[in-house]
């Protein structure tokens, strides 16, 4: 009872202990801030990751997956599977409506298979959008009220455009920032057009189609119209993406259906039109027809399912589909068939990652040790200079165990106000952390978070719940630890001793 | 035949020691004291008064195996650090020289912490309603009524001392150990603040052991004795109440 007045009176009535909570506060503060946007930063890499390449890749580059149809058919009847689609994945070049060159990857998909693996339609940026967003309190948006926005979103879902006709044009979605020059991020967090909008421009894409050698043939060029954009917020797929439909991207990789013709006996034959009486080319009939191939099917696990566990049976399903098809890669390859987590390059990210996560956490535990003693010096010195009053406690009839009690009962209520306050610090931060990075580079010039080096063009700014508690929880027992000795060094003196202190 | 003995020394020895040398505080020091006595000890500075008075309210223990004291004939030598914990908080006020209030609490706050020690969270939260009428009877009675929420360092010396009184006495102990109470004040502060503890001892039927260098003091006590080099000896003027 003595012990919660005594707390009360002694926590208001010094700067001291005030400072020990401030010391407390900047410390949990501080920890929950890396913590959060550290691991913030992993449980974003790994969501993107997942949802760029779907829980299951079956890749074989250059040669590609023939038949591949027979296999997404059979993943998909699948229990395990939710979704599989097939994908070309390619180096190239886009000539941009500046004139610019822009070596990009190419990404070619069947649009809704692609949408139900990853989610590809929820990325399209130019969407008709009735409410802003939240710190666009002005509505500059250019999406709101705009009415082009829901035909841009229909292209872009479906890769094609209308030409006018009753036909469809194939067109592609490019990454928001594949052209930095022409959308630029506003601190509200839209994007704003510079020059023109890309979704009534065109572009030109060349790729390299390969041998089955990985010799390159002729490059293929070929216009298309751009339907939309898109952003993942992995910075690495938003400036060097580009989305076009999988069909189009087979005939100019030279992966579409054709027949192999032998160089000497299937030759083209000339022969006179009747009608006409011109001469014509006739190309030959024989060969074996050579079926489509995709570099990649991605294969999305259904709810429940764990990727190792559809990886496993991905590689059942393939053994039963290779055992049907031969000119498919051989079953047993290895590094055909992995998980998001297992994607070459990605692995060795995502361990890096992890590790620079508990190091700076640690390093930064061992920073918050300060605060530890910090308090005990505080402690120390203030039960110097409560000697006389703890003679009285004892003269009262106060047992050793109740003076004990009362300091470190203090030290917990320092921790519990620093911790607290701390906490609630570490939210205003975290959760404003863009806007106040994007105060410090426009007014300091201090730009921290760069998106070509973390990936992504925001900093993650979520607070896990159960990772504040741990460190506040933490913080209140470093303050009742560092509280502990004195506590100690009270409840043991002499009380007649304390009552001659002077 | 002998009178009834509330508080009782045999042959105490307290030795303190500075470094390697033990200083002898007292040398065998013996008394009784009846219900309802006063009794002042008067000494010079340094002659062991407030540590006979540490050993008798149970903050000090006197030398191992020499010397007892025992309190209603039950032996302090032999309690637990908590029923000598419980023995001070219920059966001894101390009353200081320097008054030693915690200078956080205001004027009640600083008279409850005594029944606060006492009774802990549930007891107090029992009986505060009580004790807090208790404790503003004491403070009125000490003129101190309209200061109940004032800090010790906005109280004159006599104010403060009262203060101190008024705890002492909350948790109504049968034995009152007055350290020099009025060594710290005027002469006229001093003579009031004992006329108030011998009021309260009459009114109360308190026991009190007042230890004093001042003759005067020592005067308004029922028997005196004195402490000379760590013995007691019978005070001049009242040889015959003298052990």
């Amino acid at each position: 009872m003595y012990q919660a007045l005594l707390t009360r009176r002694y926590l208001f009535s010094k700067i001291m202990p005030l400072l020990a909570s401030a010391a407390v506060m900047l410390c949990t503060a501080m920890v929950i801030v890396v913590w959060s946007v550290m691991g913030g930063f992993l449980v974003m890499l790994l969501n993107s990751g997942k949802s760029m390449i779907g829980d299951v890749s079956i890749t074989w580059p250059v040669q590609g997956i023939p038949h591949y149809q027979d296999l997404v058919a059979r993943l998909e009847a699948d229990p395990a599977v939710d979704a599989a689609t097939p994908t070309i994945e390619t180096l190239g070049l886009l000539g941009l409506p500046s004139t610019d060159l822009k070596p990009v990857t190419v990404v070619g998909v069947e649009p809704e298979g692609y949408h139900r693996v990853t989610g590809y339609r929820d990325r399209l940026w130019w969407r008709p959008l009735e409410e802003p967003l939240a710190r666009d309190a002005e509505r500059a948006d250019p999406r709101l009220e705009s009415p082009e926005m829901a035909g841009w979103l229909e292209d872009g879902a479906r890769l094609a455009e209308s030409d006018g006709s009753a036909g469809l044009r194939p067109a592609v979605a490019l990454g928001i920032q594949v052209t930095e020059y022409n959308n630029e991020r506003t601190p509200e967090g839209f994007f704003r057009t510079r020059y023109y909008d890309m979704p009534e421009r065109e572009v030109t894409l060349s790729v390299l189609p390969l041998s089955r050698r990985g010799v390159a043939i002729e490059a293929a060029a070929r216009r298309f119209p751009v339907a939309n954009e898109f952003h993942s917020g992995l910075y690495q797929v938003d400036a060097e993406w580009v989305v076009v439909p999988l069909e189009s991207l087979q005939q100019m990789l030279r992966m579409d259906s054709a027949r192999k013709l032998d160089p000497v006996d299937d030759v083209p034959r000339i022969e006179r039109d009747p009608e006409t009486g011109r001469e014509v080319l006739i190309p030959p009939e024989g060969g074996e027809l050579s079926p489509a191939r995709a570099t990649t099917v991605l294969v999305k696990a259904a709810p429940g399912v764990a990727a190792a566990a559809l990886r496993d049976r991905c590689k059942e399903i393939y053994a039963e589909f290779r055992a049907l098809h031969k000119d498919a890669p051989p079953a047993e390859q290895h590094g055909l068939i992995f998980t998001w987590e297992e994607k070459p390059g990605l692995k060795v990210f995502i361990s890096a990652v992890k590790k620079e996560t508990s190091l700076v956490l640690v390093l930064f535990s061992f920073i918050s040790i300060t605060a530890v003693f910090l308090i005990f010096a505080i402690f120390w010195s203030m039960i110097s200079e409560k000697t006389r009053d703890i003679g009285v406690l004892r003269a009262v009839g106060a047992s050793r165990a109740g003076v004990a009690w009362l300091f470190v009962r203090y030290g917990l209520v320092i921790g519990i106000v620093g911790s607290l306050a701390g906490a609630a610090l570490a939210f205003v931060i975290v959760t404003n952390i863009n806007p106040i990075h994007e105060w410090l580079g426009s007014a300091l010039g201090l730009w921290v978070w760069d998106p070509r080096v973390y990936y992504f063009d925001v900093i993650p700014n979520k607070v896990d719940p159960v990772r504040a508690g741990i460190v506040v929880c933490s913080g209140i027992a470093s303050s009742a630890l560092g509280a502990l000795i004195p506590a100690l060094r009270a409840a043991f003196m002499d009380p007649v001793r304390a009552l001659r202190f002077e | 035949m002998k009178p009834a003995v509330i508080i009782s020394a045999h042959d105490l020895h307290k030795t303190y020691r500075m470094g390697r040398v033990g200083v002898p505080v007292l040398r065998g020091v013996s008394l009784d004291v009846a219900p309802r006595e006063c009794l002042a000890v008067l000494g010079a500075s340094g002659s062991g008064k407030s540590t006979l008075l540490h050993l008798l309210g149970g903050l000090d223990r006197p030398d191992p195996g020499r010397g007892a004291i025992s309190y209603n004939g039950r032996p302090l030598g032999g309690m637990s650090a908590h029923k000598l914990d419980r023995y001070r908080a219920s059966e001894v006020g101390f009353v200081f020289q320097f008054y030693h209030l915690l200078p956080e609490l205001n004027v009640m706050q600083n008279v409850l912490i005594s029944a606060m020690v006492l009774l802990g969270r549930t007891g107090f939260a029992r009986r505060g309603s009580a004790l807090r009428r208790s404790a503003e009877e004491l403070l009125d009675r000490f003129g101190l009524a309209q200061r109940l929420r004032h800090r010790p360092a906005e109280l004159s010396g006599g104010e403060r001392q009262r203060v101190a009184i008024a705890r002492a006495l909350i948790n109504e102990p049968a034995l009152l150990l007055a350290d020099e109470p009025t060594g710290n004040l005027d002469q006229k502060t001093g003579a009031s603040i004992l006329d108030a503890l011998m009021q309260l001892r009459a009114d109360r039927g308190l026991t009190m052991i007042l230890v004093t260098h001042d003759a005067s003091t020592a005067a308004r006590a029922d028997r005196t004795v004195r402490l000379v080099d760590g013995v007691l000896e019978p005070a001049p003027a009242l040889q015959g109440a003298a052990q």
